[in-house]
């Protein structure tokens, strides 16, 4: 029994030992493991990498419609984009979208994410539906949209007539503003799932010890709201707005595909406006400014997110 | 408050949003069901005349809609075998192996997460067509393998994580190359991990519209969503009973893997990309 006793653990001093020195051996393989990152590396700077170089450069340099390059131009190709005024006003409207669509999205999603946090029947079913959303193609939802709102056979008017209201025959996406607004209220219906998501994640991260300890100080509901949720919910609202914003300000599909940017370029945002130039009008020297902008923006909100996320990092670390 | 007291509250708050939510799917399948003449008739109304499925049937044999979903299946497909391929290694390094800048690397990986290739539109067309691949398929999977990547490798590096160290050792103890236990033993460990994030890359892949949309010049090349937003385009009568039955085809699949998948999205989103 005390020979099979020291028997074992001899064999597991043996084995730590002996491990030890097989995880020293293999775990410092900085070559093994450059050599696994090489491939993803390789992928990402070639497909990213490339095209960054080369809308620099076609923004930069003379370019005529085909592509070919020709002298160093400067800034030409920025000053002709920026005193173009349907760029100032697509410039304009990238503003109202992203604001909107943003600002809409994040006020729905908080109170709705804390009805989902509720313990309640079928909460799982309500969770799926909310987001469902998220599944689909943006493209889809909008070609979907776009049937749903059409003035003569639409189903929303369909339903607004069953109602008794008078819609008839409204034809929402001929009229600027209308169809801005029903864009708005689609880009905010497909990133609410999204938003939801992250402010749930943050809702479990607060203790529940908190809610019942502000409730036996006499603390009412709003007032544990107000002090306990909201503050410690911060850090993942900021987060949300950050990442809407990086993606609502470049969405193509929506506008693409429900208006076009029209009707007279009253619904176009600097997606739809660069994508136009480029492959409507074969204007590639505008159309590589207005990229060459809008991805100095992309990596500014990028970087806002890296300061974020660090900084929520350590003060949880501290 | 009694459960089924709140259950009512919340659903209440929640109907209008529930409402929106679910409009798009009763108009798809109300539309997708119906006859022409009924969805041109003055007198509308939600339910169809009855179970009228030759708009499903007319789409994929006539319409040649099946060539669409064939291409949108090959490029999702390669796309997540190609992204996985990729993605697999540099987790394993990450959460495994000192790799010199690995911090830079991670932060590369968050960046081009958020780049958005439209922005880069131009840039990707011009270097697919030096290359001679408009038109080809191959220039979509390439494209999109790069974009998800990242996503990718976050998400199995959070899975990656947690399997034990030991269990690979004790592998390596017995006598295995550090590749036969990774293969042996920590990939089937992993599994279910390597599955959920093939899903969201299929699904992601298979949703994509601006870079098929604009690599893909030639309609037999296009996948299923720019072939629908295409035929909305059209001057004439647009046929919606005929797209709607396509979207509902184009969408139903993912819709329901996504179901299936959206819990480990949250878990992945909370472990990795947010936090």
């Amino acid at each position: 029994m005390s020979l099979h006793g020291s028997d074992l653990t001899l064999s597991s001093t043996a084995a730590r030992s002996l491990r030890a020195a097989g995880t020293r051996r293999r775990r410092s393989l900085p070559l093994l493991g450059l050599l696994l990152i090489a491939p993803s590396l390789a992928l990402s700077i070639t497909v990213i990498g490339y095209p960054i170089f080369d809308v620099l450069r076609m923004a930069l340099f003379e370019v005529n419609r085909f592509g070919r390059l020709g002298d160093f131009v400067g800034l030409a190709h920025f000053v002709d984009a920026f005193s173009d005024p349907i760029f100032v006003q697509a410039a304009w409207q990238t503003v109202i979208w992203t604001l909107s669509v943003v600002g809409g999205t994040v006020l729905i999603s908080v109170p709705v994410a804390i009805i989902l946090s509720e313990d309640f029947y079928g909460r799982m079913i309500a969770r799926t539906v909310i987001l469902l959303p998220w599944a689909i193609s943006l493209a889809m939802t909008a070609v979907v949209w776009r049937y749903v709102v059409n003035g003569d056979f639409g189903t929303l008017n369909m339903t607004l007539s069953a109602l008794g209201l008078p819609f008839a025959n409204y034809p929402w996406l001929a009229y600027p503003t209308t169809a801005f607004v029903i864009e708005i209220l689609v880009g905010i219906l497909v990133s609410i799932p999204f938003t939801v998501t992250i402010i749930m994640g943050g809702l479990t991260s607060i203790p529940r010890t908190l809610y019942e300890a502000s409730a036996l100080d006499g603390a009412s509901t709003v007032r544990s709201f107000t002090s306990i949720t909201l503050p410690l919910l911060r850090p993942f609202m900021q987060i949300a707005v950050v990442l809407n914003v990086i993606y609502v300000f470049n969405s193509f599909p929506i506008i693409w595909i429900m208006t076009n940017g029209g009707p007279s370029n009253r619904t176009d945002i600097l997606i739809t406006y660069v994508y136009k130039q480029a492959f409507v009008f074969g204007n590639l020297g505008n159309a590589a400014a207005g990229s060459v902008a809008m991805f100095a923006m992309l990596l500014l909100f990028a970087a806002l997110y890296l300061t974020l996320t660090r900084s929520t990092e350590t003060a949880e670390n501290d | 408050m009694t459960k089924a007291k709140r259950s009512i509250l919340c659903w209440a708050a929640l109907s209008p949003l529930l409402v929106v939510a679910i409009f798009p799917y009763a108009t798809m399948l109300s539309t997708a069901l119906k006859q022409k003449d009924e969805v041109f008739a003055v007198d509308q109304s939600w339910l169809p005349r009855g179970l009228y499925l030759d708009n499903f049937t007319r789409l994929l044999f006539e319409r040649n809609f099946g060539q669409a979903v064939l291409n949108s299946l090959t490029i999702s497909l390669g796309a997540t075998l190609l992204s996985l391929a990729v993605a697999i290694p540099a987790a394993y390094a990450l959460t495994r192996l000192s790799v010199p800048g690995k911090p830079f690397f991670r932060n590369y990986l968050l960046i081009t997460q958020m780049i958005s290739p439209i922005v880069l539109i131009i840039g990707l067309f011009r270097m697919f067509a030096y290359f001679g691949m408009i038109n080809s398929q191959t220039s979509v999977i390439i494209a999109h393998s790069a974009f998800y990547m990242a996503f990718a490798v976050w998400m199995l590096q959070s899975y990656f994580a947690t399997i034990p160290r030991e269990l690979e050792e004790a592998a390596w103890l017995d006598g295995a190359s550090r590749f036969t236990g990774f293969v042996r033993v920590f990939l089937p460990l992993c599994l279910p991990g390597v599955v959920v994030t093939a899903l969201f890359t299929f699904v992601s892949s298979w949703n994509e519209y601006a870079m098929s949309l604009t690599f893909l010049r030639d309609a037999s090349q296009q996948t299923a969503p720019v072939q629908i937003a295409f035929l909305t385009g059209t001057l004439y009568q647009i046929e919606w009973e005929m797209i709607m039955a396509a979207t509902l085809i184009a969408s139903l699949p993912v819709a329901i893997i996504f179901a299936f998948i959206q819990k480990y999205l949250i878990g992945g989103l909370a472990l990795g990309g947010v936090k």
